[in-house]
């Protein structure tokens, strides 16, 4: 990769997928194909040394995104290219400038040791044994798993395998590193670790490209966002300034009693309102939380609350707040990222 | 990249997995039973069957010998079962392998390796390879000290025959990997197969007892020849002309299933990028 190369550049880039359909336990059914677009036509450049989001909810296209840009997947059409090389005809040159995480700690095998896991990872990237005994020793220490390299995999924690996984995709020093959903199932502190640590490799001049549905953590991590969603990049900035896109939005946050049934139709049709997005409350206390972005909530505050109560809901508790990337992404496409 | 720097990455490819392969084997303490137990228990019932159905004096070898060329019914057996647990072993270990990584979820970290994904498969072949030599040597032994069981014939031929064979088994070993890896069961697959292999290539009977239409279908199988070429050297003594017949068609499905199993290899893999399978349970 050369000073100005850019470290991905995606291309109209698609994935169709067939399925086609059976009839009985053999047979296949004539002519009915079901085709479905995971990525739609996307376009998007990572520049080196920066931490790149693809943000969006499950199944948005995020994972088969980034399984193509490491050659685990072939795209349909379009182009892509990683540290100058191209996915399709340039495979072994992508998969030698990339270290990528997958669904983090099923990547590594629970019957060897940590040490040994890397050892045998190391063989493939072909590290010189001396080389890759050094390389081994210092990313277990810097990813704070020498203490228990010598035991077998299935004893550590979540948060210790995903640290193993991202040494796996360390060992041959990429240039540019993929990470799909990097802190799911992670307890709170494991999650703030491995942030720390992707932060650390930014500034060890790493190039980041990482996926996640957790907005908070691409606003924490990220400087530059792609919002993606049924396969198509809705919007793409630094995290501030796709809120700052809102201009002087506000959101309201309701808790309300009940189901909402139709008040979120009701809601949009008052005037100041932009969009309502509906969720579940997770308080377990049988509510719901309601969020309306609005041009003016000192204005719209009262008629919400009114149409709130009209549909024979009461008001358990509303805040005025900040936008927030979940609130871009619900103005952007009118629901939750939890739907 | 130099032919020789590709051939010692493969070989150190090879060697990896299999190292890790062995690790993982040793991990698994009831491995040892069948690698240990199993092979000697395998052939008691029908060596015992074989002795029941000869008759408290062998009044039945007579007839047993005009089908097979043997009155050493044991040592018929063993060669028999040997080289269907060879074959078993093999389906089993190379179809699971493939499968069993992708279960665990560590075959798509193998593949985002810059490395051959056939040279990945290969490895697993090797540490299989080593774990059947000790099967197979554990088996001799004690065949040789439980059942009387000795090699009469030419060692050196007897090994030929075991080499195009077990190069034909493996063949079809790649061949079955990439099938588990498309249809995402090993189980069923291996029953399947071992249980044709078993009923049509003589384990522990003479093909002439089979009828017509079964004895054609025989014919189209590796370990048919496999079988009967190593019974008439190691037990019956016969020399080279004897089996050039054997020799010829074990090469000739070694290079077919070989070949096969390659080819099947690289279109599972393509299918599996363009589907998006690989990492599907």
């Amino acid at each position: 990769m050369n000073e100005r190369q850019d470290a991905v550049v995606v291309v109209g880039l698609r994935k169709v997928f067939e399925r086609r359909a059976r009839r009985g336990l053999l047979r296949r059914a004539q002519g009915e194909v079901k085709t479905l677009s995971a990525v739609d036509g996307i376009d998007f450049l990572v520049k080196r040394g920066e931490i790149f989001g693809l943000l969006g909810p499950n199944g948005a296209g995020k994972t088969t995104t980034i399984k193509m840009l490491c050659t685990l997947l072939s795209p349909t059409s379009g182009t892509a290219r990683v540290a100058g090389h191209d996915v399709v005809r340039e495979a072994a040159k992508v998969r030698s400038s990339l270290g990528t995480v997958l669904t983090g700690e099923r990547s590594v095998y629970w019957k060897l040791t940590g040490r040994e896991n890397l050892r045998y990872y190391a063989a493939l990237y072909r590290i010189p044994r001396r080389k890759a005994r050094e390389r081994i020793a210092e990313l277990l220490e810097r990813l704070e798993l020498a203490g228990r390299a010598d035991e077998l995999v299935e004893k550590y924690s979540s948060g210790m395998k995903q640290r193993l996984a991202l040494a796996r995709a360390l060992l041959p020093s990429p240039p540019i590193l993929l990470l799909d959903e990097p802190t799911v199932g992670l307890d709170p502190q494991a999650a703030r670790n491995l942030r720390q640590t992707i932060f650390d490799l930014k500034a060890g001049g790493k190039t980041v490209l990482l996926t996640t549905h957790y907005m908070a953590e691409a606003d924490e991590l990220c400087d530059r966002i792609a919002i993606i969603d049924q396969g198509r990049i809705i919007a793409l900035d630094s995290p501030a300034a796709l809120k700052e896109g809102l201009g002087a939005k506000e959101v309201v946050r309701l808790e309300i009693q009940g189901e909402p049934n139709g008040l979120g139709d009701a809601l949009r049709a008052l005037a100041l309102v932009e969009s309502v997005a509906v969720r579940p409350s997770v308080n377990g206390a049988g509510t719901c939380e309601l969020q309306v972005i609005t041009s003016n909530s000192r204005r719209s505050i009262g008629p919400i609350i009114e149409s709130v109560r009209a549909a024979g809901h009461e008001v358990v508790h509303f805040q005025v707040v900040q936008p927030t990337l979940e609130d871009v992404f619900i103005r952007l496409t009118g629901k939750s990222l939890r739907d | 990249m130099g032919i020789l720097k590709r051939v010692r990455d493969g070989l150190g490819i090879m060697l990896a997995v299999a190292v890790k392969e062995l690790i993982q084997f040793r991990r698994y303490p009831s491995w040892v039973i069948a690698v240990f137990i199993w092979p000697l228990l395998f052939p008691i019932m029908s060596v015992f069957s074989a002795r029941a159905l000869a008759g408290p004096e062998g009044q039945a070898l007579h007839a047993f010998a005009a089908l097979s060329g043997t009155t050493d019914y044991t040592g018929y057996i063993i060669v028999g079962l040997v080289m269907w647990m060879w074959l078993n072993m093999t389906l089993w270990t190379l179809g699971s392998f493939m499968r069993s990584e992708q279960m665990r979820g560590t075959l798509e970290a193998t593949w985002l390796c810059p490395v051959s994904r056939l040279g990945v498969l290969l490895g697993a072949t090797c540490s299989q390879l080593l774990i059947s030599m000790v099967n197979l040597t554990v088996s001799l032994i004690a065949f040789r000290y439980i059942w009387g069981f000795r090699i009469v014939g030419n060692l050196g031929l007897t090994a030929l025959l075991f080499i195009l064979s077990a190069a034909a088994v493996y063949g079809l070993g790649i061949a079955f990997a990439s099938l588990v890896m498309w249809v995402k069961e090993a189980n069923a697959m291996v029953f399947l197969v071992r249980g044709l292999f078993m009923v049509f290539c003589g384990m522990t009977y003479p093909l002439a007892v089979l009828p017509g239409w079964m004895r054609i279908v025989s014919r189209g199988l590796p370990l048919t020849y496999s079988i009967d070429g190593i019974r008439t050297v190691a037990l019956a003594g016969a020399g080279l002309a004897d089996v050039m017949g054997h020799i010829a068609a074990l090469a000739a499905f070694a290079v077919v299933t070989l070949v096969a199993g390659f080819v099947a290899f690289r279109w599972t893999e393509r299918r599996v990028l363009r589907t998006g399978a690989l990492g599907h349970h």
